[in-house]
């Protein structure tokens, strides 16, 4: 088991390290020089004085090989140093701190939320298959599936601000527990909710149909112990997995929510970067991004031996 | 005795008879009678048509150029004259959603077309060469996929676009082609460009497990032990197995673009006003939909429709194509 | 003696697609006490599904038409569900054909064994522990304990077909019904598990059906065979009588396309010709009259064939669902 960790925790360094590598030559050579960005940027800008931008650059280390460079900024990515913002002059490390939480709290939130009842309604579905409520569920489903946060998320917006008119804009960030955080939510969880839905679907159609659950059957225990007790792990098991997919999806989709509800989280963090290319911002987000990613991947290697015994133990078998 | 032959050949005859075939079908047909069936796919599919059916002839039946500004009939509600009313710098908005359109599908199109081949030629050569080729790929394929795509395309698009539009530059001021002055081609080239690069590992992933499970089945082994040449297994039996689920994919990757595409030009990075991206559009009617709902309605209902549409025809697809069987 | 399960007229059917299978049509059969009954036929007759009527634990696209069953003297199709889950398991109980798939991959066998008796007989964990571990090793385990530990696919084919069975067994069923327990094991394997079965009936109290598609396999078990085919009992006899003196075409063609060890002569092995029919339709005339070399019109003509007796009026446990005494190929 802890082999099994091991080997994927070494599989993570090398991965994240390429992501850097990539994202920092692509900030060094392509949009050009950080200190001309600043300096081009001041209003008026009339200071342009090449000597003077040779010396600053100098001094800030900019004309070292690349390579150094990226070491450099290695070194101090662990010791927990993102540097700092080239438009603000914060240090990265602590827009960060303010940002991570919020988009940390709503994307739990969210993932609780869609995990619990997802399942739950793709087993009913499953449970009541060709009747009704299937066909609902199903095709709730399916038509909720494609549509991306920021349709979903403005047309629901007017509907209930504007057609119902049963809360305010929800707009800003005021706490996990505020009201306004109800239609963000919703919106985030919908749709990976829908993809849920038809994986426990599915899973269950499937299981009904095996051997074993004849065979439970055929020992007179009642429904509700057949469904938790020999079904739920066989599941749980398609559900965890699609739960990492779609936990990283919903890093590409706190980016659009924030920027539709204007929540200070990481995504708008990530949108100023980018659209004013703070590199810095830039590299720290993506050396976030995906290290979450590859975190919650591990987790999903982890939990996934747990419900299925067969995953460790495949050569086993005892004679008699 | 004899007669009794007779009358048993007889009833025999009449037995047989009586056992009527049942009609059976292609495999192709069988698939299409199951699409069909399903009305959700069916619907799905007449709407992706007719959004490709506009996307080709929108720019000969927009009731007004796209451009057109009339700064007298800004913000207006619905109305005979324009039936998604106008925006805020008074150009019709129904002509815009159709250009969007034009927009979504020529993107959405060559980004799918790109990374399938993309990925088909990757896939293939993990496959069939394996090894630490193989096993190359797949991390590669897993790193890719590793980054949350839309900061990855992101970083890409602003990184690359001031070199593209400093050579863009150089290269007006050498050849003074007019060509190169269009910096709307940038942004599509760009767009597209990063797309295809986030998509093909995926579809590469898909295939090369498709090449992968096909060869080791039985009945393709057995082909392989009776002398049928690599190309011969390749034409025979994995091409015609593997359709199934690459049909499904490459409509699944379809659907996933256009709504990329509409993502980045929402964001602000990816096709720039004035030319309308569905994605822009909502970006801009975010702004003002307390007052104007219309401007961001439209493109926003559009937009979910075909995502629905697609969603349902891929559903449609797959149930065709790889049936269950259980029911 | 009583009979413990007594079957009328049952008929069970299948939709598939848009057409309707006939499965069962219309077999009775009664089982006594102690007696280990044993039910052939080809793959597809219906005998597993005949039996399966029984507990209704057919898969949904199934339906059972008609039919009495009676247990213990209660008409058991018509008691509610709750009921019924009460006789499942409790006091008859199902040993199935794949044991890998019968058994669920992801519990522990201490958890999948215990569970009938935790809820029938309302004993706590520990005490099922108990009973489960006399039971394993009442079907041959010696390391009882340790095996409660693993998971199923952690044991060979035959050892989770003896779990199966000691889990048939935990509630001490009246009726077990063994649908060819042996058909996926290797023949070293079915011996074994023919020796357990044997074992069992001789030590406990509960009548057995055997549902198996080998006719060597009956030989030296069962007491009593039924022959199926297409959904109808077409033989029914004491198993020395059914061996020694069939009278049903089919059962005459199955045993002789039995190859046997000691023929001096090399013969080619005897085969039925043409194959078993649809199902599709309900036949009005008997359903083995086009294989059959004894027929004659009267099998064709709109007679369904009904078990009837020979002339062994002294032996009503002989019957054939035949209009020809085979012996002689005359009219009965």
């Amino acid at each position: 088991m802890w082999k099994y960790i091991g080997n994927r925790l070494l599989l993570w360094i090398p991965t994240v390290l390429v992501v850097l590598l990539v994202v920092y030559a692509l900030a060094f050579y392509g949009a050009g020089d950080p200190i001309k960005l600043i300096f081009l940027r001041a209003p008026g800008d009339v200071a342009y004085n090449p000597e003077r931008i040779e010396a600053i650059r100098e001094a800030a280390g900019l004309n070292r090989p690349f390579l150094v460079q990226f070491w450099n900024y290695l070194l101090h990515l662990v010791q927990g140093d993102f540097g700092n913002s080239l438009i603000s002059g914060r240090r990265v490390g602590n827009m960060i701190a303010h940002a991570f939480p919020i988009t940390l709290q709503l994307g739990l939130a969210a993932t609780v939320f869609l995990a619990i009842l997802g399942t739950a309604l793709g087993v009913i579905a499953a449970l009541n298959h060709n009747r009704w409520l299937d066909n609902v569920i199903s095709a709730f489903a399916m038509g909720v599936w494609g549509v991306p946060v920021f349709v979903s998320g403005p047309l629901l917006m007017m509907f209930f601000v504007k057609g119902l008119d049963i809360m305010d804009v929800p707009y800003g960030w005021h706490g996990l527990f505020d009201s306004m955080v109800i239609l963000p939510l919703l919106v985030l969880a919908i749709t990976p909710m829908a993809l849920i839905i038809r994986q426990a679907r599915s899973a269950v159609l499937e299981v009904l149909s095996e051997d074993y659950i004849r065979t439970a059957r055929s020992k007179g225990i009642p429904n509700i112990q057949i469904v938790v007790r020999h079904m739920m792990k066989s599941v749980l098991i398609p559900v965890v997995s699609q739960l990492g997919l779609l936990i990283i999806n919903m890093l590409n989709n706190a980016v659009l929510i924030e920027t539709v509800f204007g929540i200070p989280g990481l995504g708008q963090l990530a949108v100023t970067s980018i659209t004013t290319s703070d590199y810095p911002v830039i590299l720290a987000l993506v050396f976030i991004g995906s290290t979450v990613v590859v975190t919650v991947n591990l987790l999903v290697d982890i939990v996934f031996p747990l419900l299925d015994p067969r995953a460790l133990s495949k050569k086993e078998t005892k004679e008699v | 005795m004899k007669d009794k032959i007779d009358t048993v050949e007889n009833a025999k005859a009449n037995f047989l008879a009586a056992i009527k075939d049942t009609p059976s079908n292609s495999l192709k047909k069988d698939a299409f009678l199951r699409l069909i069936a399903n009305k959700g796919a069916v619907i799905g599919l007449i709407i992706i048509s007719l959004l490709i059916l506009v996307a080709f002839i929108g720019p000969y039946i927009t009731p007004y150029d796209f451009l057109l500004q009339n700064l007298e009939i800004r913000n207006q509600w619905i109305s005979w004259a324009h039936p998604f009313g106008t925006d805020d710098l008074g150009r019709d908005i129904l002509s815009r959603v159709i250009y969007g359109a034009r927009t979504a599908v020529i993107l959405s199109v060559s980004i799918t077309i790109i990374s399938f081949l993309i990925g088909i030629v990757v896939g293939s050569i993990g496959a069939y060469v394996g090894g630490k080729v193989d096993a190359f790929i797949v991390w590669f394929i897993d790193l890719t996929m590793s980054i949350p795509s839309l900061l990855l395309v992101i970083v890409l698009n602003t990184s690359l676009k001031p070199p593209l539009m400093r050579w863009m530059e150089t290269q007006y001021l050498e050849t003074k082609n007019t060509v190169f002055r269009e910096t709307i081609w940038v942004d599509f080239v760009l767009v597209f460009g990063c797309l295809a690069l986030i998509k093909w590992p995926k579809a590469a992933r898909i295939i090369r497990a498709q090449i992968l499970s096909i060869r080791n089945k039985n009945y393709v082994v057995a082909a392989r032990a009776a002398g049928v040449t690599t190309f011969g297994i390749l034409r025979r039996y994995i091409i015609p197995n593997a359709m199934g689920p690459v049909i499904v994919l490459f409509s699944a990757i379809l659907g996933e673009a256009m709504v990329l595409e509409s993502a980045f030009s929402f964001l602000g990075v990816g096709v720039r006003p004035p030319m309308p991206s569905w994605g822009n559009m909502i970006s801009d009617g975010l702004r003002v939909w307390h007052l104007y709902p219309h401007i961001l309605a439209a493109p926003a209902a559009v937009l979910a429709i075909i995502t629905m549409a697609f969603s349902f025809l891929g559903d449609g697809l797959n149930d065709a194509l790889n049936p269950r069987q259980w029911e | 003696m009583k009979a413990i399960l007594e079957v009328k007229n049952l008929e069970t059917t299948f939709k598939q697609r848009k057409s309707i299978i006939h499965a069962v049509n219309g077999v009775s059969f009664s089982l006594r006490k102690g007696e280990m009954l044993g039910v052939v036929g080809e793959s597809g007759c219906g005998k597993s599904v005949s039996m399966l009527s029984i507990v209704n634990l057919l898969p949904p696209a199934a339906t059972i038409e008609n039919g009495q069953i009676f247990f213990d003297g209660q008409d058991i199709r018509k008691m509610n569900k709750r009921n019924m889950q009460h006789i499942r398991g409790n006091k008859i109980g199902m040993i199935f054909q794949d044991p890998m798939t019968s058994l669920n991959p992801l519990m522990k066998i201490s958890a999948q064994i215990p569970e009938a008796l935790i809820y029938h007989k309302k004993l706590s964990k520990s005490q099922a522990l108990e009973r489960s571990t006399e039971l394993l090793e009442l079907v041959g385990f010696s390391n009882a304990r340790e095996l409660l530990n693993e998971y199923p696919h952690q044991l060979s084919g035959g050892m989770q077909q003896r779990v199966m069975i000691a889990m048939a067994l935990t509630c001490d069923p009246q009726v077990l019904i063994c649908d060819e327990p042996t058909t996926a094991l290797d023949v070293t394997i079915q011996a074994q598990i023919v020796e357990l079965i044997k074992d069992l009936h001789v030590k406990l109290d509960s009548s057995i059906i055997l549902i198996t598609h080998d006719l060597g396999l009956i030989a030296g078990m069962v007491d009593r065979v039924i022959v199926m085919y297409s959904g109808f009992f077409v033989e029914e006899a004491l198993v020395d009588d059914l061996y020694n003196d069939p009278r049903h075409p089919y059962t005459i063609g199955l045993l002789k396309s039995i190859p046997k060890l000691r023929e001096q002569e090399v013969t080619r092995l005897a085969s039925i010709e043409g194959s078993p029919p649809d199902l599709l339709e309900k036949p009005q005339f008997c359903p083995f009259a086009p294989r059959c070399r004894y027929s004659v019109e009267r099998c064709w003509r709109k007679n369904p064939v009904l078990t009837i007796v020979p002339e062994k009026d002294n032996n009503p446990t002989h019957k054939a669902a035949c209009w020809v005494d085979t012996r002689n190929g005359v009219q009965k």
